[in-house]
């Protein structure tokens, strides 16, 4: 045979590869896991989450009871963002907020309404249980805003005909209705990728290690790069497949636009997936058995894209050095990419930074597994 | 048998302590196991401790001055103040505002439009335009917030003053004094740590476990442990003890790094504080058995795990409230250990909620480690039987 040697390597690797599908084929519990485990997660988590809170439990301490204090709370029952679950008297407040019954609690004074009609200040406390921050500034803000409405209500008589004189008007782009699904897809795609690229090639590759069975396949004419390659290329197939279906369902479920190019995505999900094997391959060179390979793998890629790679919690938020450590996440670039695609149709003249990130990172550590695993091997 | 019953009990403990010896040393055994099991956990404590931060804070600001008056520049610095909103520059129009937001530089724009001032001094209604991203909802939300609670006092203010120059009397103002309980400066990380801890022990409790025996099935040892006389019920309490003593220490040392590091209060009893612990790990096991039982390799078994892991994590009230979800997936959480985990530790930690306020979550833990349990050692059993 007098073929190129280039066209005699390629076809290691796809032999390679082909002996890698049929493992993943032969074992269809892992090939429907991971394909059925990312629509499972886009399903509850679409309709699971959103940070935006309404009918807060709500207590009413109630001590002047008149006819102002109950218009008080027909204002706060009335909005559909409180709901007034007790009444109770104001030292029954703090053990049912102990109890997590209900959020908050106002405490009208005896005199409320006396105050209101001298026309002077009329002071309500809110009592508030701060242990979650993100419902207690919900709380803040809302209470705040149904306290100026019900001022306002009150001033009536005296405000007719009087326009505010200074107003703000917001208009919202990309996502007017506000809804997290759109905000919340883009991310946990990125997620899922992160999770099933790392974890089935961490693996897969620790496996071989440990069942004896890679030193076979180093026995065999195909060479140590041609192993690799081979292997991971039906991982990176399966992660596009996901990706796929994760934008497909996205919008067909959730109305997630795609508002920027399809092939921009797929270009996007290669580079981060080329990454996401590395870090694979490197975790399974270094680890050498699956129990190690799988927590190396949870605590490195998964806990990662969760909290650091801007999915759920934004990243101008933390402190400055975690900031600059966010960075070395992949995740981060193609959370932020594929929000810029599908939510705002941005091109490739805006997001090339985060794409030349993920490719930074993919031939670093694709680089570094594979000298740890020529070192390994020699 | 004719063993006399404190016999077979000392035979019990025999063989428990043998297992227990042996699963300790194979476990310290490999350095880098016990690494991930007790460094890992840590580090990510801290580091995600300081990740996590709800109050959205510093939303990046473009402001567009069309009207460049000196109230539209004191407004402008007056909205920006409390640091909600956070100067990222200004720009001569709308459309540059618009690439703005579309390049991800701005998250907001505040536009002052021409003739504010006039309009303002001649009585006349005026509007300041805000432009928002909005494909984080929340931060739009925080934003849009900051801007309209700062020009909502501006135009009360302004009415008031014109009332009073008219001579009409200011009318009644409802003031709300807010005292916040428990968490006076809604930081968020002493809200965070027991769920970051609570998340972290499912990695090293259910997933451990669940791989772990899973690798003596692929490896065919459980059968030859099993010819020994050893019993199938302390074999299995003995593989699954050393984990159940790592997840208490690992809860030890997480508590006290938070209570150093990020002022977790720690207010309430430690009795109630324990029991919710090992309730919590009991069902954690107890899920990594089950889930080792239905699965024939370690593949299989770690996919398993994460299949679990995943929802219960992300569907826990840790990352985004439980109140904000749907009647029915509020109802799927009953049955997610780690939210109920979670709410023990914070009813403890931070409110001092005793064994009456939390018996629901106690409840549910309770129902689910004893149910997972019994249905994960029946199986075991049968399979090994």
């Amino acid at each position: 045979m007098t073929r190129h040697p280039l066209a005699r390597s390629l076809l290691r690797i796809g032999a390679m590869a082909a002996k890698e599908t049929i493992h993943v084929r032969r074992d269809p519990r892992t090939l429907a896991l991971a394909l059925v485990m990312p629509v499972v997660m886009l399903f509850l988590f679409g309709y699971g989450v959103t940070t935006d809170l309404d009918r807060i439990p709500l207590l009413f301490a109630d001590q002047d009871q008149s006819e102002a204090s109950r218009a008080l709370a027909r204002a706060f029952d009335g909005s559909r963002e409180f709901e007034v679950v007790g009444r109770p008297a104001p030292e029954g407040v703090e053990p049912l907020l102990r109890r997590g019954y209900a959020v908050a609690a106002l405490v009208v004074p005896r005199g409320y309404q006396q105050d209101l009609l001298l026309g002077r200040e009329a002071q309500v406390q809110l009592i508030l249980d701060g242990a979650d921050p993100l419902v207690g500034n919900q709380v803040l803000a809302k209470a705040d805003a149904i306290a100026r409405v019900e001022s306002w209500r009150l001033a009536g008589a005296t405000f007719a005909g009087v326009q505010p004189p200074l107003q703000v008007k917001s208009w919202t782009r990309y996502n007017p209705e506000g809804r997290s699904a759109l905000y919340m897809v883009p991310g946990l795609s990125a997620f899922l990728l992160a999770i099933t690229a790392v974890m089935l090639t961490a693996l897969a590759i620790a496996g071989e290690w440990e069942r004896g069975s890679m030193e076979q396949l180093f026995a065999s004419p195909v060479g140590r790069l041609e192993i690799v390659l081979g292997k991971l290329l039906p991982y990176l197939v399966l992660g596009l497949l996901e990706l796929l279906l994760v934008v497909a369902f996205g919008a067909l479920v959730f109305d997630v636009p795609i508002r920027g190019s399809l092939p921009l995505i797929m270009l996007f999900g290669l580079v981060f997936l080329a990454g996401m094997l590395g870090q694979g391959l490197f975790i399974s060179v270094v680890a050498k058995n699956q129990l190690v390979a799988t927590q190396a793998g949870a605590l490195s890629a998964m806990l990662p894209a969760i909290i650091l790679s801007g999915m759920i919690f934004p990243i101008e938020n933390m402190p400055l050095p975690l900031q600059a450590f966010s960075r070395l996440i992949p995740s981060r670039y193609l959370v932020h990419g594929l929000r810029g695609i599908l939510l705002k149709g941005n091109g490739l003249s805006v997001l090339w930074p985060d794409l030349l990130a993920m490719a930074l990172f993919a031939v670093a550590i694709l680089g570094l597994a594979t000298a740890r695993f020529k070192r390994r091997v020699a | 048998m004719s063993e006399r019953p404190s016999d077979s009990w000392r035979t019990a403990r025999r063989q428990l302590t043998a297992v227990f010896r042996k699963e300790v040393r194979q476990t310290i055994r490999d350095r880098r196991v016990m690494v991930l099991l007790i460094v890992a956990p840590l580090v990510q404590t801290v580091m995600f401790g300081f990740a996590v931060d709800f109050d959205v804070d510093r939303v990046p600001t473009v402001l567009v001055d069309l009207d460049r008056s000196d109230e539209s520049r004191l407004h402008a610095r007056r909205v920006l103040a409390d640091r909600t909103l956070r100067h990222a520059g200004d720009l001569p129009g709308v459309p540059e505002a618009d690439l703005a937001l579309d390049d991800g530089r701005a998250a907001a724009a505040l536009v002052f439009p021409p003739g504010l001032a006039r309009d303002l001094a001649a009585g006349r209604p005026a509007e300041v335009q805000l432009l928002l991203d909005g494909s984080d909802p929340n931060r739009a939300m925080v934003a849009s917030g900051a801007a309209s609670r700062y020009f909502g006092e501006v135009g009360e203010r302004l009415i008031r003053e014109r009332l009073e120059a008219a001579g009409r009397p200011a009318p009644a103002q409802v003031v709300l004094a807010p005292r916040v309980l428990y968490n006076p400066r809604l930081k968020t990380a002493p809200y965070v740590v027991p769920g970051i801890a609570g998340t972290l022990l499912v990695i090293v409790t259910t997933l451990v476990t669940a791989m772990g025996l899973s690798r003596e099935r692929e490896m065919g040892t459980m059968e030859q442990v099993l010819v020994t006389p050893i019993r199938p019920l302390w074999l299995l309490i003995g593989k699954l003890l050393p984990f159940l003593v790592i997840g208490i220490f690992d809860v030890l040392l997480l508590v006290a790094v938070g209570s150093w590091v990020f002022e977790v209060p720690l207010r309430g009893s430690l009795l109630v504080g324990a029991t919710g612990v090992l309730l919590y790990l009991f069902s954690t096991l107890g899920v990594g058995l089950l889930i080792s039982t239905l699965s024939q390799n370690q593949q299989q078994a770690f996919l398993g795990g994460f299949i679990f892991m995943m929802p219960a994590i992300l569907l826990s009230g840790v990352m985004t409230p439980i109140r904000g979800m749907p009647g029915w997936l509020q109802v799927i959480t009953w049955f997610n250990p780690v939210r109920h985990f979670a709410e023990v530790m914070r009813g403890v930690l931070m409110r001092g909620a005793g064994f009456g306020d939390l018996w629901f979550q106690l409840g549910f833990l309770v129902l689910l480690g004893v149910g997972v349990m019994a249905l994960a050692a029946a199986r075991f059993r049968t399979q090994l039987g």
